[in-house]
């Protein structure tokens, strides 16, 4: 027994030494952190800054006498309205995510600028970064074609608040020269926020002169809702300019899209999000009419793409002017649940006075289904985009 | 042989010495249905008399007599009971008896089968015995039958059980086509903790059969179970050694006919044994101080060591202190090769080639520590430690050809995304227990346990890199190179992962025998748990132009120099430290949560034997039941948080075994039972997986205010009514038939499904009104051959499931979450509609000394939905498969055995599809696992 007990020691003990550990060699870092990061944007000493976050559940009225800082996600609940006067800058912590403006499913905001007293949403670090706080969101009661229809919502991809419903003509408030600058905040590990988000915005919202300007993520995202927009500029967003999906049917009139160093698509568009389906009854697609459109790329041999349109999305886009991109147009489709095609042969999704200026393809058809480019553009050469110069004036920063 | 023999001799010396007014019996048992192998722990007594003792692994005895005639009582469970009158025993005389021949037989009574603690459940007789016996509908597997189908772990053990499968690549155990949220595991009857986030109950992989006595599933209910059980209960008993003193040793080695021959790596930094040594480091100073490329794991042969040591020793007349000690120690390569899709309405991801390296390893002890004060009175302790790792590396589009839908490249969108993720879990749990046996008096029994378990759940330092335009790291042009997909700073991420379970839980039964034929049990369940969670990840953003992307050389860019010095590379995190910028810096914790859940029941049941056949089992449990979730979470309005429940439950159960003659039972149980919610299913964190996101649900727990709800009932469980029907045929000698027949139904069933939020981020809801199973069983074990001896050569086992399936689904869903169902109505997640597990084994020897067991097993499973698709996305299916493992064993002389094993031996493709439009189909995975080849050598000393 003696041997038997000698042996089993030796056997913990081998054991024991075969669970040797994994490497460590984890340096020490020490970070001297003289940076003062936050700081306010040299407001005089007379006015009164004040935080603002949380939910509020009774109407904000912003002071033109106060200086004021988004410190957190600030959400106007249903009934509420949040005012803002023309001319006033609000600045937003600059801590990366969870810092934006959430305008629910039923509340307002009444941000109702000039051309000489915009209102600017910005970041208030000392030398400001596209991602350095969210931006701003509107939730609406109108269509998506994410849901069956009727009053079903989805959730937001910020904040997961509720969307979407049966009212066309709702209204979320007036924007109107409103600029948000150094957004797109992180919101989780896949998704940032835009400068704009319109969640299911009805189109008794009036939304006129709005500019992104610089931003982390997407410049301007639509998901559903029937919200026309008039007077849109987006400068060096990061990812797309333009997005649409979940059955987005507004007017966008007058669009003028910049690419920077960093960037995505000038326009994305799907017909729903293929993540959830097309749930609507009866079924939809998005199908936003663009009119007096101008997208600046870098150059054709920097390669990508104006315009992408995919997921069975209609388009009608009249008197567009594209410079310097690979492609102007990449359809993607298929013949099922994918019918971004199937809009061409329709005459549903069409390209009416398009000018392509420094583009190597026009049209690059992946749709699965073919048609020609003149099934689909018409009037080559003769867009000449929007009057930027003219309507930009004074109110916008490029 | 020699050795124990003269440990005997001087045991016995030394005994002779101290009593010396008594004399001493010895002996051998010797096994009739085993080919007359010695029959360890067979129950030896003097009748009339406490003096007793069990034998041990060589089937011998010795005991300490009395003076006088007596008559030795020798017994094993499931065998004939042998009585041998008019010994003679002399004070310091010695009786050597000749060897006793025990054959197997149904003749022993129902007490004696509850007597757990004395008798050595391993062998197919006795667990049939015990199950014949059971007062509830309970399969069991023991040792014995899982080492002849070579079974290395718990997790195969169930698979051989009838209505049970798993799902490939996964740890998921179905029963009865429910999966883990509808089972519980246990440990010696004592609640077990998960050992990962999102399951409810502990990788049966962890519990190798070194350490297993039986492993049984109970699918009725009885009422000393927690409310919270729908499909079933898994039991895992523990070696519990009471001999005389043994030691084993076992030595493995595998080959994946898939990894031989290939580069394998496995993550930078973690043990080859599976141990990590960087917790406790700030995960910031690891980010900069370590890298992100794999490293080289070595030749790809797996092997295992294992030794298992048992000593007894008597102390005064009646006590008895046994010890056992286990430890083993394996690893495993595997090399999966094949494609993968994400695919929903539309392709986002494609990747037509992947490998996965997964390099795995197991770590056991077990020590047990078993007094017996005397016949009366026992006390056991067990303690076990598990290590488990599991290191995972993944090389998506190795050939250039992946797609991305949000491709970025300004080359081509079409082709080039690759990715790699490198990924190391750690388990490390902790099970301690005490538990109790007590005969108090002779109609009073007394039976408890306490337990306290730890788990520490770890996914340290995972690292995902994503890259666009990857045929330019395999063309010859040094000039072109791939780049980084920099859509999110955390397209390129490390992430740390720290789960903390603690649980105290315990059981308490007293079963009075009023009369010979009625028995009343009362007592107490109950447990106390906690978790805490949270992790956090640092993403990488801003890289400098002048970097060079060598996809095999990712430290050059992913290292702390880039970062603090030449401010190549910037870091990015969730939550700033608060006055800090979250670039280039430490941050705070991204998400975290906190649980507790408690359950305290009583119950009552009583077994009534109305006459010789018929026996009825009513029983009743009230519980108090709680839990309490808060969460403190990204990207979310309502937060920080808590949610709390508290309910009481009254379940009322009967069971009935009418027996039809000696070896022929009917069995009917009625119960009604209550599923409930996890933490995970209620806490809304998204996890974020390679391709999936995963997110909890409040609404599982009712309703709140300031949310409008449709299809929302405000509850927070599920009641579930079971209904059993079973006729089993015992055939003797390890021989059973049975046909059994079940029914359950499931209200407010809860299905994890893609929510309406714009991510295609999962979430559970509770999706209809009822869900329903129906099902038959059918199962046979059966002698074929017989050798001159009348010795089974030949054996078959068998069993099969069919099972339907149906649950309703709502249109719409729409609450603090909302989402969708095209369908009306569909069938269960996870249940396939047919399942079979048959082996055949087949008996030689070869000349004088070699002992050979050929067994052929097989699994086979029809397809089944993996996830069901929400909204119009068709369901994902697991499409079905067959398995064949051979195993050959080979017993040489007394000491050695040496064995063959060849797993997975018809390769099938391991395919996940998801159903689309015209009853098409969209491929996701395909995947083979290769041969597994492996050679074993076992002594006992």
């Amino acid at each position: 027994m003696k041997t038997t007990l000698l042996t089993l020691l030796i056997f913990i003990a081998t054991s024991f030494l075969l669970i040797s550990c994994g490497d460590d060699d984890t340096a020490d870092i020490i970070i001297y952190d003289n940076s003062v990061v936050n700081n306010g944007g040299g407001d005089t000493p007379t006015s009164q800054q004040i935080n603002l976050s949380g939910t509020y559940v009774d109407d904000l009225t912003l002071d033109a006498n106060n200086s004021y800082i988004v410190n957190g996600p600030l959400v106007m609940t249903e009934g509420t309205t949040l005012t803002i006067p023309a001319g006033m800058t609000i600045r937003a912590l600059a801590a990366g995510s969870d810092v934006y403006v959430a305008i629910a499913q039923g509340a307002k905001i009444i941000a109702n600028g000039t051309a000489d007293m915009p209102i600017v949403f910005t970041s208030n670090a000392s030398s400001p970064q596209a991602g350095d706080w969210g931006g701003l969101i509107l939730l609406g009661k109108a269509p998506i074609n994410s849901v069956t229809g009727g009053n079903e919502t989805a959730t937001s991809e910020i904040g997961s608040l509720p969307y979407g419903g049966n009212n066309p003509n709702d209204d979320s408030g007036v924007l109107r020269y409103i600029r948000v600058e150094y957004s797109g905040g992180k919101a989780d590990g896949q998704s940032e926020n835009n400068g704009f988000s319109f969640y299911g915005v009805g189109d008794a919202t009036v939304v006129q002169y709005v500019e992104m300007f610089e931003g982390l993520d997407d410049g301007f995202e639509f998901f559903g809702g029937t919200v026309n927009v008039d007077f849109l500029v987006a400068v060096n967003a990061q990812d797309d300019s333009i997005d649409w999906t979940e059955g987005y049917i507004g007017t966008i009139t007058n669009a003028h899209v910049i690419h920077g160093p960093e960037h995505d698509k000038g326009i994305e568009g799907d017909g729903y999000n293929t993540d959830i389906g097309n749930n609507s009854n009866p079924v939809f697609w998005s199908h936003p009419t663009i009119e007096n459109l101008t997208i600046i790329g870098l150059g054709s041999d920097t390669g990508n793409e104006a315009i992408r349109l995919r997921a069975g999305t209609r388009v009608t886009i009249t008197n567009a002017y594209i410079e310097g991109f690979n492609e102007g147009f990449d359809m993607d489709g298929d013949d099922t649940n994918n019918p971004t095609g199937e809009g061409v042969l329709l005459d549903e999704t069409n390209a009416v006075n398009i000018s392509f200026v420094d583009v190597n393809i026009k049209l690059k058809n992946d749709t699965g289904v073919s048609f020609t480019e003149i099934d689909f553009i018409q009037g080559d050469g003769n867009g000449n985009g929007t009057d930027f110069a003219f309507w930009g004036a004074r109110w916008t920063v490029e | 042989m020699i050795k124990n023999r003269l440990l005997i001799l001087l045991f016995i010396l030394t005994c002779g010495s101290v009593f010396s007014q008594k004399g001493i019996i010895s002996g051998q048992t010797l096994d009739a249905e085993m080919n007359s192998e010695p029959l360890p722990f067979a129950n030896v007594f003097i009748k009339g008399t406490t003096t007793g003792a069990t034998t041990d692994f060589d089937g011998n005895f010795s005991l300490n007599v009395d003076e006088g005639i007596v008559t030795l009582v020798i017994s094993f469970v499931g065998y004939q009971t042998i009585e041998i009158e008019n010994i003679n025993v002399v004070a310091g005389e010695t009786v050597e008896l000749n060897p006793i021949i025990l054959k197997a037989d149904e003749g022993e009574s129902l007490d004696e089968v509850a007597v757990t603690a004395s008798t050595k459940k391993e062998s197919v007789q006795s667990l049939l015995t015990e199950q014949k016996k059971a007062v509830e509908l309970k399969t069991a597997i023991g040792a014995d039958e899982l080492s002849e189908k070579s079974v290395s772990n718990a997790s195969g053990a169930v698979t051989k059980i009838s209505g049970v499968s798993k799902e490939e690549g996964s740890n998921n155990v179905y029963v009865r086509g429910l999966g883990d949220r509808y089972l519980n595991t246990t440990f010696n009857g004592l609640t077990l903790p998960s050992n990962s986030i999102d399951k409810k109950n502990i990788n049966l992989d962890l519990f190798t059969t070194d350490i297993i006595e039986n492993v049984s599933i109970s699918k009725s209910y009885s009422p000393h179970f927690f409310a919270d059980f729908s499909a079933g209960n898994v039991n895992i008993n523990s070696k519990e050694y009471t001999g005389n003193g043994f030691f084993d040793i076992s030595l493995k080695s595998e080959m994946n006919t898939n990894a031989i021959g290939s580069d394998f790596v496995k993550s930078e930094g973690t043990g080859r044994f599976g141990f990590y040594n960087r917790y406790d480091n700030n995960p910031f100073a690891v980010v900069l101080s370590h890298g992100v490329d794999p490293v080289s794991a070595g030749t790809p042969i797996a092997y295992s060591i294992s030794g298992a040591a048992g000593k007894s020793f008597n102390i005064g007349d009646d006590s008895r202190l046994s010890l056992f000690i286990s430890a083993s120690f394996d690893n495993n390569y595997t090399l999966y090769n094949g494609s993968e899709i994400d695919y929903t309405n539309d392709y986002n991801k494609r990747f037509p080639n992947v490998d996965r390296y997964k390099y795995s390893t197991n770590t056991t002890l077990l020590g047990s520590a078993i007094y017996r004060f005397n016949s009366e009175h026992k006390i056991s302790f067990n303690s076990l430690f598990i290590n488990s790792s599991g290191d995972e590396v993944g090389f998506y589009g190795t050939q250039g050809d992946g797609f991305y839908r949000d491709s970025r490249s300004f080359v081509d969108t079409d082709r080039g995304f690759y990715q790699m993720n490198v990924q190391f879990n750690q388990d490390l749990i902790f099970v301690n227990q005490l538990l109790g046996n007590h005969t108090l008096t002779e109609k009073i029994k007394l039976d408890w346990g306490i337990g306290y378990n730890n788990v520490y759940s770890h996914e340290p330092d995972r690292k995902r890199i994503s890259i666009e335009d990857y045929f330019y790291a395999l063309d010859d042009d040094l000039n072109t190179h791939p780049v980084l997909l920099t859509n999110n700073s955390f397209d390129n991420q490390r992430y740390f992962q720290k789960v903390i379970d603690d649980e105290l839980n315990g059981r308490l039964k007293i079963s009075y025998q009023v009369t010979e034929h009625t028995k009343i049990n009362i007592g107490y369940t109950g447990r106390t748990k906690s978790r805490e969670f949270e992790n956090i990840r640092y993403g990488y953003k801003n890289f400098d132009d002048s970097l060079i992307v060598d996809p095999r050389n990712l430290n050059s860019i992913f290292n702390g120099n880039n970062v603090l010095i030449d401010s190549l590379v910037q870091t990015d995190v969730f939550r700033p430290i608060p006055g800090m910028s979250p670039t280039n810096r430490p941050g705070l914790p991204e998400n975290t949560y906190t649980g507790n859940m408690d359950a305290h029941g009583g119950f009552v049941s009583a077994e009534f034997n109305l006459n010789d056949k018929l026996l009825l089992v009513p029983g009743f449990r009230a519980e108090y039941f709680s839990q309490e979730i808060n969460y403190d979470v990204i990207n979310l309005v309502n937060n920080p948080s808590s949610l709390k429940v508290t309910e009481e439950f009254y379940l009322p159960t009967l069971n009935v075994r009418y027996a039809l003659n000696d070896s022929q039972n009917l069995r009917a149980s009625v119960s009604k039972t209550i599923s409930t919610p996890e933490f995970k299913e209620m806490a809304p964190y998204v996890y974020e997986g390679v391709t999936e996101r995963v997110g909890g649900n409040p609404d599982l727990l009712g309703w709140q205010d300031g949310v409008s709800y449709i299809n929302v009932k405000d509850v927070s469980y599920s009641d579930i009514l079971n209904f059993d029907l079973k006729y089993e045929w015992f055939m003797g000698n390890g021989q059973i038939v049975s046909f059994a027949g079940f029914a359950k139904q499931i209200k407010n069933p809860v299905n994890l499904v893609v929510a309406n939020d714009a991510t295609g981020t999962q979430r559970y809801f509770r999706t209809g009104d009822k869900a329903s199973v129906y099902g038959l069983e059918l199962e046979l074990r059966k002698h074929i051959l017989f050798n001159a001896d009348e010795q089974a050569i030949l054996t078959t086992g068998f069993n099969a499931t069919y099972m339907h399936t149906e649950q309703d689904l709502f249109s719409t869903i729409s609450g603090t979450y909302s989402t969708s169902f095209a369908r009306s109505k569909d069938q269960l997640e996870g249940a396939s509609p047919f399942l079979l597990n048959a082996d055949l084994s087949y008996n030689a020897t070869f000349g004088k000394s070699i002992k050979s067991t050929f067994n052929v097993v097989a699994n086979y499973y029809s397809d089944r939905i993996y996830a069901l698709g929400s909204g119009q996305l068709g369901n994902k299916i697991e499409k079905g498969f067959a398995a064949l493992d051979f195993i050959w064993k080979n017993r040489i002389g007394d000491n050695i055995e040496l064995n063959f094993t060849a797993k997975n031996l018809l390769n099938p493709d391991l395919q996940i599809i998801r159903e689309i439009q015209n009853n098409d189909e969209i491929l996701l995975s395909n995947y083979k696992r290769g041969i597994n080849l492996g050679l074993q050598f076992n002594y006992k000393f």
